[in-house]
């Protein structure tokens, strides 16, 4: 993949600006007020001067921004292998609305527009070692390993990336694929494309990677997010040590000397039990500086992206009607089954947290939420479901091949079609998911990266679902009608991913916000999710806390009526005049008791839409996978607020 | 069947002093002849010095020690065997048909052809030429101050675009006082914002709107994805190009890229020119 290839692609969006900008100025000119150059009009000059520091956009009362923090390039050895060339420049032209290439040959772009910010996170371990052992000008290309590394067939791909995972797993890579040379000449593309694209108050990039670890098979990868260009020599790696303990001390080093930074762990839901599990890496009692260590370095987790969605799993909370999403249980790269639900889910994760915190009086849990694609085809946010490729390159790049077609051309399903356990591939039980939501004054690095690490966060599913979550003992009880009411929220009260203290006999009200994604469907209900100690046992309940349609809440149950919404499966097409734009209300906790410790963070879900695997069927004029769900529920979840009962 | 009555000997005579056999016969000899000697003179398996260090190498790298003799007669002969088997192949035409090499081939001369079309810096002047041809990339967008009112399209029975009218109403009569709607999630107020973010928040009509209005007066209502809105531009400020000294670097990249690719097209162009291309069910 070369790179002159984006090129035309980025002109011919940024020529589409330019016409708005274009008729914007022409238009100026023709009114006095407001001649080029000229100082705005009186009314706001106050404003606009003391706002002249700030960039574009800046709003003291914070702007939701949507990006990919987790994005793999030709440079992650895996993605070189599944046939991707494109680059972390083809990687940013994509998040900003380019079109770029597909390793099978077709063009793919972003069709909900462009992202507000994207971290190019390629694997840290072999990082650029497979464009260099595929380029007869390098000495890696002499190496034995190197034979039948570079197929275009999916099974070759298949078995050579098996082969170099198995060898990585086994501590057998050839060290020329770890030479500093070959990492520094790939890291120095990282920081170059990061630094070219940087734009600040129009798109911001971060230096990133992603630490690989795996004990046994067993997930516990992260990405490392860079706070600003100062960033260390050479990443530190799994194949250092795959104990992430010792990837947050480097962090503490690389802090102490300037480098500000944060890791993200996902897709906990392939670890089986690991990433929180409740003891240190080597099975001895965690205790308070382990907590601190985890919670400085990592504030947030992701919890929803392509290989599943790690926030519930139907066998640990058999109350939540709505736990079955985009559940993956397989290990990660691989066929093994995940048998150990707890500790690979990060509502659970939450209820030992604060059960640690009560009994132990620490806690490692604390963290934020966040989505991301982990696309290893260089294309941010590429998590739409009417417009899915999957993420793996060549290997699940047609419809066949990620089993949303029946095989082999026919017309209809075979009767002994395997379903998401038994398939060949993981890929069908993968789905079209993972967006960071952050909200921050401006976009920028300094302001994107604060949001992060005080988890003023949200993750959607794929839609740019905005959530305004709040907590406070004073909020009027009219406040949700106040027009300014997000300014007094942050007066009175804290916001998503902070802590609520103690309360002085008053239950906390919530305010509660969701503004539907105009390129997705309508909202059908806002609900929290609490989880508190009570008699020594964590516990947790799902609230429905508004309801689309003007239906009524039950009080007793916690639940809005069914809206009725509906698809009619063979053209994707929601019913219409179901859901709403917005889901806005003051929420009390009825059951709220000042004495026990409590979290809640905000769910909210769209009507019912086509999965992608239904919309590749309805392209392909055949039935949709018979094993497969054919409508999701589109959703985002806030970072949670922490009821902390004793200072 | 006509020549059946003559002579089988003169018939033969005839033959032989016909001048195209006698060439045909010379050239059997000589041919006979080149091959023996052609045969005579095997073909040479030559593993250099340079090759050979270069194998010690590599063997060094992966084993963390220089490899003892053994070790090392076993490398040649593993080179020698990987070499005749190479040739022996490509005498028998195994090459032939394979997509694997004949995608690395291909992978080759696009190197070699990139490599050529690295045809050294470009003048200053040029890349002025190229800048003024592409300024338009470089532009930063046009941006606007404004405040709104919103109408959410909740309300029942098409209560949000009414209402929308009935605020503009009051507030084009009162003139001082700012018109209130439901809350919005979104700005109330902006004071700064590209037009590019308004159009993927809001929508064209919108943009439209913001683009057109009269600075100082509410104007609308006007339709979003969430409802109806009024609004008051209060500041418009022109998209502004980047002057080229600030994006000169922007510019070279931009220029060597399009130059390399317009030299690889050309070579490919040039290509297909010598060669005729017929492709089954494609008619020229």
């Amino acid at each position: 993949m070369r790179r002159q290839s984006k090129r035309k692609h980025a002109r011919t969006f940024v020529g589409v600006l330019l016409a708005i900008g274009a008729g914007g100025a022409a238009l100026a000119a023709t009114t006095p007020a407001s001649a080029p150059g000229a100082a705005p009009v009186p009314a706001k000059a106050a404003v606009a001067a003391k706002s002249s520091a700030h960039l574009p956009g800046y709003n003291p009362d914070r702007n939701a921004y949507f990006g990919d923090l987790h994005v793999h390039t030709g440079l992650s050895f895996d993605a070189y292998i599944f046939n991707v060339r494109a680059t972390p420049d083809d990687a940013y032209a994509f998040a900003k609305g380019s079109t770029i290439g597909h390793a099978s040959g077709f063009n793919i772009r972003r069709a909900g527009g462009p992202l507000d910010f994207t971290a190019v996170t390629d694997h840290s371990e072999y990082m650029g070692s497979m464009r260099e052992a595929n380029d007869p000008n390098r000495p890696l290309s002499k190496s034995p390993l190197v034979q039948g590394l570079f197929s275009t067939d999916p099974k070759a791909i298949r078995a050579a990336f098996d082969k170099v995972v198995s060898l990585s797993h086994a501590g057998q890579m050839p060290k020329e694929f770890s030479a500093p040379d070959v990492a520094g000449r790939a890291w120095t593309d990282v920081k170059e494309a990061a630094a070219r694209n940087n734009d600040p108050g129009r798109f911001t990039t971060f230096v990133a990677y992603e630490y690989t670890s795996a004990p046994d098979g067993r997930n516990l990868h992260r990405n490392v997010i860079f706070r600003t260009a100062k960033v260390p020599t050479l990443p530190y790696t799994s194949t250092m040590s795959n104990n992430p303990e010792d990837l947050w001390r480097t962090m503490d080093a690389w802090r102490a000397k300037g480098i500000d930074v944060l890791a993200i762990p996902h897709n906990s839901n392939g670890s089986d039990g690991l990433m929180f599990e409740q003891t240190k890496r080597d099975g001895s009692p965690m205790d308070r500086a382990y907590a601190e260590l985890r919670m400085r370095n990592e504030p947030l987790a992701e919890i929803t992206q392509i290989k599943g969605t790690s926030e519930v799993h139907p066998s640990l909370s058999p109350n939540d009607e709505w736990s079955n999403f985009e559940i993956m249980e397989r290990y990660i790269g691989s066929n093994h089954p995940v048998t150990k639900f707890h500790g690979s889910y990060v509502r659970e994760a939450l209820k030992d947290g604060i059960l640690m915190q009560e009994t132990k009086g620490f806690n490692p849990f604390k963290f934020g939420f966040i989505g991301s694609s982990d696309t290893h085809n260089a294309a941010p946010g590429s998590v739409e479901e009417r417009n899915f490729f999957s993420k793996v390159g060549r290997s699940d790049g047609t419809p066949a091949l990620r089993g949303s077609v029946p095989p082999n051309g026919a017309k209809e399903w075979p009767a002994d079609t395997p379903d998401s356990a038994h398939a060949t591939g993981p890929y069908q039980a993968w789905g079209a998911s993972g967006l960071a939501g952050v909200w921050a004054e401006e976009n920028s690095r300094e302001a994107i990266f604060a949001a992060l690490r005080r988890k003023e966060t949200f993750a959607t599913s794929g839609p740019r679902i905005r959530l305004r979550f709040f907590a406070g003992y004073d909020f009027p009880d009219d406040l949700a009608k106040h027009t300014n009411l997000v300014h007094e929220a942050y007066a009175k009260g804290v916001a998503m991913g902070s802590d609520l203290k103690p309360s002085a006999g008053k239950a906390p009200k919530f305010l509660i916000w969701g503004v539907r994604d105009p390129n997705s469907g309508y909202l059908q209900r806002a609900q929290i999710v609490k989880g508190w100690v009570e008699n020594g046992k964590a516990r947790e309940q799902v609230f429905d806390v508004a309801c689309s349609d003007k239906l009524a809440l039950n009080k007793t149950t916690w639940r809005c009526p069914d809206n009725g919404a509906g698809v009619n499966l063979a053209t994707c097409e929601p019913d219409r005049f179901k859901g709403d734009v917005e889901l806005r209300t003051l929420w009390t906790d009825p059951t709220f008791k000042p004495n026990q410790r409590a979290f809640y963070y905000l769910r909210v879900l769209e009507n019912p839409s086509c999965r992608w695997s239904t919309w590749d069927a309805l392209r392909n004029g055949t039935p949709p996978n018979p094993t497969l769900e054919k409508t999701i529920m589109e959703r985002a979840w806030s970072s949670p607020i922490w009821y902390e009962p004793k200072a | 069947m006509s020549e059946a009555s003559e002579p089988p000997r003169s018939w033969m005579r005839r033959l032989a002093r016909e001048p195209l056999l006698r060439f045909l016969l010379i050239g059997a000899v000589l041919f006979a002849g080149m091959t023996l000697a052609k045969s005579l003179q095997r073909p040479v398996v030559r593993i250099d010095a340079q090759e050979l260090n270069q194998l010690a190498a590599y063997w060094e790298v992966q084993s963390q020690r220089p490899p003892t003799k053994t070790e090392l007669a076993g490398i040649i002969q593993d080179r020698i065997d990987e070499e005749l088997l190479a040739r022996e192949a490509l005498r028998l035409g195994l090459d032939k048909n394979d997509m694997i090499i004949r995608r690395r081939l291909a992978q080759k001369m696009s190197f070699a052809t990139d490599d050529a079309a690295d045809a050294g810096e470009p003048t200053e002047a040029e890349l002025r030429a190229y800048y003024a041809k592409t300024a338009d990339q470089y532009a930063a967008p046009a941006r606007v101050a404004f405040q709104q009112a919103f109408f959410s399209g909740d309300r029942p029975h098409g209560g949000a675009e009414k209402a929308a009218a009935q605020a503009l109403e009051r507030a084009e009569e009162s003139g001082r006082e700012d018109p209130t709607g439901d809350p919005f999630l979104f700005p109330l107020s902006y004071d700064d914002v590209p037009l590019p973010d308004l159009l993927r928040d809001y929508g064209t009509e919108f943009v439209k709107l913001l683009q057109t209005a009269p600075i100082g007066a509410w104007q609308g209502p006007v339709l979003s994805p969430y409802g109806w809105h009024i609004v008051k531009v209060t500041a418009r400020h022109q998209g502004s190009a980047a002057s080229f000294d600030s994006v000169r670097p922007q510019v070279r990249d931009a220029y060597l890229n399009d130059r390399r690719k317009a030299k690889n097209a050309a070579y490919l162009r040039d290509l297909r020119a010598r060669y005729r291309v017929v492709v089954a069910g494609v008619d020229k």
